[in-house]
């Protein structure tokens, strides 16, 4: 299956799994119809996505810009033209010039074919925004993604990855199925471990009544970067929080951002401020997650469909205007490691997070060296949105989608002697990157920033 | 002919090219900006915001900060247009003279006039020569190639030849036309007067030169050519101020809990007396 006339593709989801996520497949051959049914009703809806179909003047620009172009020398990779994989269907439907002059200005019909195309280029978009960061006009290719993959999604076409991430979330709150006796297991466990290897007493609180803060982890933080929430668990015991995690959302991630900004996403924004409201909370923190921050930071207020009582901040800001207090007694020497930073998109270039990111880098690492580009100039590591697909092709692809950010940290040289530490504070990057510094035999371990802040506290 | 493109078509012209740019606009007024996608580090304020769409718009930041050569051709086919435009305006306008109304330089008519010519001249040809370039990079660099369509290549060489035949007009004054044969011409239009008579309506290059700029005019709203406006409207989304909520936690008194010693053990506690 992952592979159609040349093109990869992920594994789809089975009409069963559609249907878990509420979404009722289409079948083939009203496909192309709906398809044009659908955009319509969203090109009336977004000027986003309108103003981006109309503006591009095809300079090119943003072909080198994007590692997915890069990493693949794919045509259709570069992001002008995967916006003109969609754009060629709206000139012929919804623009005069596509109806007079057809190819011309490269207006096509609709095909099933042309909608594989999505399927396979809007999924290899790690919907970054690089694209924008340097396009003259700012069009925003991530933009177009995010409505190409909700069409493809109302037509009953999404990767089993998502579709799985969509249901479990629906189910028990995480994207891992988690239910709350493995989670309150699990935090115990932690707790141990904190005891044994930083002599620390950390509790961690789950659905305490009242706690001033929430704090949102990412569920891969709960199995495969255990460092990182054990590092927010010894943060908050550190300063001293009334804090809890809320089993009800034990995820970071909003999978709805990146398939399905109406129901999914939307479902899980009201399910977390559920959530604050029953524990009463005063305020919510947010875990290491790329495109979760973003999903939660600048998407509540326009999905929230209530006032939104509750701040929202990243641990990173909250841990940074500490270090710029002086609150934080750290000792940085406990990180001897050269450690590289390796920017989350969506961090630096949706959520702002730039500055806050290097002053607890600089205030807990002893040889940080940045990478070029970095900050909000900087490349995606290759799986961002959640294309972590697993099957052979894919995954061959994800390699190729990964090579720019391999070239960067090699220049760093912080894995030169291979004890380097890359840093990726996204659980995405992170996931991406465990196999990718492997696969390309960087020397680096990879980490969340919270858990080099954890390893610098100074306890007494 | 002259009836047509001289007396019948300039109305046209004007009609269509306002109606379809509002038209073009109004289809991106209907839809919303529903989530906020600003892009980040952003602007705190709306001077902010103004330096960084206005250094898009008149200096072209972006093409300057990843791609110079391709920054260099824009800027230089831009601004070349730019003071070619403003250049039909004032210099018809004035009959060349624009420049001796200024107070204060002494500039004579006469010197005026030779400015305006050679000012015409120069941004002419860079125009005429920036565009080649640009056409130039479209046919030969790999991801530039990729991404054209047939259309965006036949606007370059329709462009080159309206300049073309625009320099062709200034560079041999045989072929050329007067300011004053020109002003007499707009103002008779604007007065709804006859113009068929013209003397200038019997130069071919004139009416060529005249022809295109209409077409260009009246096909403007459905090309890209609408970035002029696109640029403006998509700036309008992805760079707006936001202000991040303070930070800060609830009930955090971090001195007094380190004093309390929470997290240590409390067998490690008593030895330190706490
Ligand atoms: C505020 C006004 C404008 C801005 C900011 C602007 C900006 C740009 C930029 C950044 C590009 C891409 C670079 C390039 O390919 O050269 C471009 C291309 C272009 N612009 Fe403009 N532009 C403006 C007005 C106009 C106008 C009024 C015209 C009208 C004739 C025009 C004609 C073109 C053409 C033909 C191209 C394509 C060049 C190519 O194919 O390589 N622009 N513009
Ligand atoms: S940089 Fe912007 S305008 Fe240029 S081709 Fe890419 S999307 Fe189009
Ligand atoms: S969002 Fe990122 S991956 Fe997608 S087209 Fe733009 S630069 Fe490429
Ligand atoms: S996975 Fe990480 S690097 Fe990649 S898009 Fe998300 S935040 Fe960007």
């Amino acid at each position: 299956m992952p592979e159609y006339k040349g093109m990869v593709q992920p594994v789809r989801a089975t009409p069963d799994e559609m249907r878990k996520i509420f979404a009722e497949p289409v079948p083939d051959e009203q496909k192309p119809e709906k398809a044009i049914e659908y955009l319509d009703e969203i090109r009336k809806k977004f000027r986003s996505f309108v103003v981006a179909m109309e503006s591009c003047v095809k300079c090119g620009q943003c072909a080198e810009n994007c590692h997915t172009y890069l990493g693949t020398r794919d045509p259709n990779n570069i992001p002008a033209n995967r916006a003109e994989l969609i754009r060629k269907i709206y000139r012929r439907y919804f623009t005069l010039e596509g109806r007079w002059f057809g190819k011309l200005v490269g207006a096509e019909d609709i095909s099933l074919d042309v909608i594989e195309q999505w399927y396979s280029y809007f999924y290899q978009c790690s919907q970054c925004r690089r694209c924008a960061h340097v396009c003259p006009f700012g069009i925003d290719t991530c933009e177009v993604t995010f409505i190409g993959r909700q069409l493809l999604h109302w037509l009953g076409i999404t990767p089993k990855l998502h579709a799985a991430v969509g249901g479990a979330m629906e189910k028990v709150g995480n994207h891992t199925g988690l239910p709350k006796p493995g989670i309150v297991d699990t935090l115990e466990f932690m707790s141990e471990e904190i005891m044994d290897e930083f002599g620390v007493e950390v509790e961690f609180p789950v659905d305490k009544p009242d706690s001033d803060i929430i704090y949102i982890p990412s569920s891969a933080d709960f199995l495969l970067n255990p460092y990182t929430l054990m590092g927010a668990g010894m943060f908050f015991t550190y300063i001293g929080a009334n804090w809890c995690i809320p089993s009800n959302v034990t995820e970071a991630g909003n999978f709805g951002l990146l398939f399905d900004q109406y129901y999914t996403q939307r479902g899980n924004v009201n399910r977390l401020l559920n959530a604050a409201h029953e524990l009463n909370a005063k305020k919510i923190v947010w875990g290491e997650c790329g495109h979760g921050w973003r999903a939660a930071k600048m998407y509540v207020p326009s999905l929230a469909d209530r006032p939104v009582r509750w701040p929202l901040t990243h641990v990173h800001d909250e841990a940074a205007e500490l270090i710029r207090r002086g609150e934080l007694k750290l000792n940085p020497e406990n990180n001897p490691e050269p450690v590289t930073l390796h920017d989350p998109c969506n961090y630096v270039r949706a959520c702002g997070l730039n500055d806050n990111m290097r002053t607890i880098m600089n205030a807990v690492t002893v040889d940080f060296r940045e990478m070029n580009p970095h900050g909000v100039d900087n490349f995606c590591c290759g799986g961002g949105s959640g294309i972590l697909f697993d099957d052979p092709e894919m995954y061959q692809r994800r390699i190729q989608l990964s090579q720019k950010k391999a070239d960067q940290v090699r220049a760093t040289g912080v894995g030169k002697d291979g004890n380097g530490i890359l840093c990726a504070p996204c659980s995405i990057c992170k996931a991406q990157l465990y196999p990718m510094v492997e696969e390309h035999e960087l020397g680096v371990h990879v980490h969340g920033l919270i858990d080099l802040l954890a390893k610098a506290l100074v306890w007494k | 002919m002259k009836l047509l493109i001289g007396q019948i078509l300039p109305y046209i012209t004007v009609t269509l090219f306002t109606l379809g740019v509002l038209y073009r606009l109004g289809r991106w007024v209907g839809p919303r900006i529903v989530h906020n996608i600003t892009l980040s580090p952003w602007p705190k304020t709306n001077t902010e915001v103004a330096i960084r769409v206005g250094s898009e718009a008149f200096l072209f930041r972006n093409l300057f900060r990843f791609d110079k050569a391709l920054w260099f051709g824009a800027i230089m086919m831009h601004l070349a247009l730019l003071n070619i435009i403003g250049g039909h305006v004032v210099g018809f306008g004035f009959l060349g003279e624009q420049f001796a109304l200024i107070p204060g330089l002494g500039i004579s008519p006469e010197l005026s006039t030779e400015m305006s010519d050679m000012l015409g001249t120069v941004f002419g040809i860079l125009l005429f020569v920036a565009l080649l370039y640009l056409l130039f990079r479209r046919l030969t660099l790999t991801p530039v190639k990729l991404v054209s369509k047939p259309s965006d290549n036949l606007w370059l060489i329709y462009l080159i030849v309206l300049v073309g035949v625009g320099n062709i007009m200034r560079l041999f004054h045989d072929f050329g036309v007067g300011y004053e044969q020109v002003r007499d011409y707009i103002v008779a239009l604007a007065l709804f007067q006859p113009v068929t008579h013209m003397e200038l309506l019997n130069n071919g290059f004139f009416l060529t030169h005249y022809l295109l700029v209409q077409i260009l005019l009246i096909v403007f709203p459905y090309s890209k050519l609408m970035h002029l406006f696109g640029m403006f409207a998509e700036r309008w989304i992805v760079n707006r101020v936001y202000k991040d909520p303070a930070p800060g936690m609830p009930n955090i008194d971090v001195a007094a809990a380190r004093r309390a010693g929470i997290g240590i053990p409390s067998d490690d506690a008593a030895e330190e007396g706490v």
